[in-house]
């Protein structure tokens, strides 16, 4: 009678890991990196800093009867303050049933938001000292992967530092919309890679990652049995001389 | 290196295991169940607000500002027919009543309200109550409302009182999906964090686990293991011939016992296995793991010991020793060649398995006739089962067989010389030691033989007797839990310290030393002989173990 079994799972432990044991370094490479980059650098927190101020206390504010003559599909309105050509006005933000306006305060006129605007409005939203403005670009089709169509159209104000950032703001309202550098692109590939979706990034309930789970578990079986044959019962070793 | 990556591999996984499974089966659960299914907003809809000339508003924006100087912005809203300004300060944001310019207030109707037009499912609602922030809303303290609706996913709507501000839409497939986050990213607060101490320790861990696999798997393929029409090891070919070799690791190269004996001129070099594993004058004399080596016609190989062989035992007696050992009496089917304090590997079946057990003869060689002796290995507690190999041969009954393979084992008496003989045992290690004496004491010159033997008390000294009576042997028994009632007078303590305590009034070159008993009694009586100084070949012994 020979013992054959241990044989028999090892050989087993090999060929499923061959399949999967791969897809599991690939699990734990990009699980390490989305555990030790901190989610909130990541997303960029501190390329940005927090630019709302005050209201000015000089200049007029038109009335809401005003406000609401002039838009009347107007839902939800806000006062609030923009740097425009240089300085700090005064702007009414309008949430409309056909999409958002910037009006000013007083005059209730539309602001065509400026590149210069947006350059502008993109440096003081910049947390980083040293860098400058490589580029900016306006997109209204064929958005970058790393944002969302719906953002459409939308202002990129590309800076030359460390993370290759990308601001994108507003094009109605110069708002800051979302920020991308480096590391969050990492980190999108690095879930790509954990999802096993190599295409849009979002889908988690494909067949082939459900297969890849069992297969793992299975992986971890034949592993377990070898274990308890390799740890546990420690063979009478022949001790013996030396 | 390799060896290192074995280990490594091997340990890691012992502490990683549990979490992996966990990682694995909250992933599945995650993949069946889907983004949207997790999520809660099944029943969840856009909440559509009126328009602001729909809404009652008494206090213009021109007031706001005068009364809020200092506001970031002030945002006007339409909350159910009825405005509501919502002030950001620079530390906080103030939701206001848009008529009375007091803070806003949310009743249970409007609560109700909000909550019903924040739902599209099908159910009706059920219950209404006053809650003060909630477990399933992670940083959500303030006052407000719960409205829970019957439906098939039993959905909870919450509403913030101070603002008026559907919180979150919560049901039963959250609850879940939110235990699964839990299980996936270790963070058992339900903040579902993945950047703490925990997940990173387990995250480097498994960074480990996976890096090590991966280098012994790119060993594997580099040594053509995955080749179905690879060369065989010797193991794999001893093994598919039903040739007598034994091993524990199936191949791994870490439990060493498959040696064999290579003859030639062109012998292949050691592997890191081998070199961790055998003796330099056994690798100088041709000896290798059979697992280490393709199949070649390069030389010539043996097992390394030709008497190996699978035998059939038959259970011809059984006496008991003491309350927890048991004499084993067996004759083999053939007459088996071993020397004294070697081992057979005892194949015991258990739940349609086989496992191996070693034990060592406890007598002199003698053609047919091999005997044992086996401590029995009660539970250690309740659900904890007991020794698995020890309880079924001392289950045996008179005249059942077993199959056994062997011998094996090196724990051998010394070439001839004119040095004492030193025994020191304890426990169930007493039977390779008996064997050896026996053999030393029935030789034609035998050399001097003395015996510590350590037991608990008195009823656990096995063999007693016939050691006192043996002509030839000073044997000194050594209690290390005398009891009331065993009257005993001799040495008390641990059997090593009343060994060594001998030892030392002893010329050390004079000696050798063969040692055999529990892990803890070994490692000591192993330490205590280097720090007398006692030199290394001069000692021999036998591990229990584990």
């Amino acid at each position: 009678m020979q013992n054959t079994r241990v044989s028999r799972w090892r050989v087993w432990h090999r060929w499923l890991s061959l399949i999967f044991g791969l897809q599991m370094v690939i699990w734990a490479i990009s699980g390490a990196y989305m555990v030790f980059f901190d989610l909130d650098y990541i997303h960029g927190d501190h390329l940005v800093r927090d630019i709302r101020e005050s209201l000015p206390r000089e200049g007029k504010v038109a009335s809401l009867d005003k406000v609401l003559a002039r838009y009347p599909d107007a839902q939800s309105m806000a006062l609030e303050t923009r740097w425009l050509n240089d300085r700090l006005r005064k702007v009414y933000s309008i949430d409309t049933t056909s999409g958002q306006l910037l009006i000013d305060a007083e005059s209730l006129a539309v602001i065509d938001i400026s590149e210069r605007d947006i350059r502008a409005l993109a440096n003081r939203y910049y947390a980083q000292s040293q860098s400058s403005i490589e580029s900016v670009t306006y997109l209204t089709d064929n958005p970058p992967a790393e944002i969302s169509p719906r953002l459409l159209p939308v202002w990129q104000v590309n800076y030359d530092d460390f993370g290759n950032t990308s601001l994108y703001l507003s094009d109605t309202t110069g708002e800051l919309l979302v920020k991308r550098h480096t590391f969050w692109r990492g980190f999108d590939i690095f879930w790509m890679l954990h999802i096993m979706d190599y295409d849009e990034r979002v889908d988690i309930e494909t067949w082939w990652l459900k297969a890849f789970i069992i297969g793992t578990f299975i992986l971890l079986i034949t592993g377990t049995v070898l274990l308890v044959y390799t740890v546990r019962f420690k063979t009478k070793p022949a001790g013996g001389p030396q | 290196m390799m060896r290192f990556m074995q280990w490594l591999h091997r340990w890691v996984s012992l502490i990683l295991v549990v979490q992996v499974l966990l990682w694995l089966v909250s992933g599945l659960f995650f993949s069946f169940m889907g983004h949207h299914a997790m999520s809660g907003h099944q029943y969840k809809t856009g909440a559509v607000s009126e328009r602001l000339n729909q809404a009652e508003v008494a206090i213009d924006f021109t007031e706001m500002h005068d009364r809020f100087p200092s506001a970031h912005s002030i945002k006007l809203v339409n909350v159910s027919g009825k405005g509501q300004y919502q002030v950001t300060l620079a530390e906080q944001r103030l939701f206001i009543d848009a008529n009375t310019g007091q803070p806003w207030e949310t009743d249970t109707t409007l609560a109700t309200e909000l909550a019903l037009s924040s739902y599209d499912g099908p159910g009706q609602l059920k219950r209404v109550s006053a809650v003060s922030g909630s477990d399933e809303v992670k940083g959500w303290q303030g006052a407000g409302f719960r409205v829970d609706m019957a439906d098939d996913l039993n959905t909870r709507i919450y509403v913030d009182a101070a603002s008026a501000r559907v919180v979150e839409h919560r049901n039963t497939p959250w609850a879940i999906a939110d235990w699964a986050f839990r299980l996936h990213f270790m963070d058992y607060s339900g903040g579902r964090s993945f950047n703490h101490l925990l997940i990173w320790t387990a995250g480097l861990l498994a960074l480990w686990f996976s890096l090590s696999g991966l280098l012994l798997l790119g060993r594997n393929v580099a040594k053509g293991d995955f080749n179905p029409r690879r060369n065989r090891t010797w193991l794999e070919y001893f093994q598919q011939q039903q040739q007598p070799v034994a091993s524990d690791c199936g191949g791994g190269g870490t439990c060493g016992l498959c040696k064999v004996n290579l003859r030639g001129d062109d012998l292949p070099v050691a592997t890191a296995a081998e070199r961790a594993l055998l003796r330099p004058d056994e690798l100088a004399d041709g000896v290798r793991l059979s697992c280490q080596h393709k199949v070649s016609t390069a030389y010539d190989v043996a097992p390394l010991q030709q008497s190996v062989r699978s035998v059939t035992l038959r259970l011809e007696r059984r006496r008991q020793l003491t309350p927890t050992m048991t004499e084993l009496t067996f004759v083999s089917s053939v007459a088996l060649e071993y020397a004294a304090g070697q081992f057979m590997q005892f194949q015991i079946p258990h739940s349609n398995d086989v496992i191996t057990r070693y034990y060592s003869m406890a007598n002199r060689p003698d053609g047919k006739q091999l005997v044992f002796t086996v401590r029995r290995i009660d539970a250690p507690g309740d659900g904890i089962p007991p020794g698995v190999g020890s309880n079924y041969l001392c289950g045996l009954g008179v005249g059942a067989e077993i199959e056994a393979l062997g011998p094996f084992g090196d724990f051998l008496l010394t070439e001839a010389n004119d040095r004492t003989q030193l025994f020191i045992g304890g426990g169930a290690g007493v039977a390779p030691l008996r064997s050896l004496m026996q053999t030393e004491l029935a030789s034609e010159q035998p050399r001097r033989c003395v015996f510590f033997y350590g037991a608990r008390n008195v009823r656990e000294l096995c063999y007693r007797e016939s050691f006192e009576m043996t002509a030839g042997l000073s044997y000194t028994p050594v209690l290390s839990e005398a009891e009331e009632g065993d009257e005993w007078d001799g040495a008390v303590g641990y059997v090593h310290d009343v060994a060594l305590q001998w030892l030392a009034e002893e010329d050390l070159n004079r000696v050798d030393v063969y040692v055999c008993g529990p892990p803890a009694m070994l490692k000591a009586t192993l330490t205590g002989l280097a720090e007398l100084g006692v030199p290394r070949n001069r000692i021999r012994f036998d591990d229990f173990g584990i």
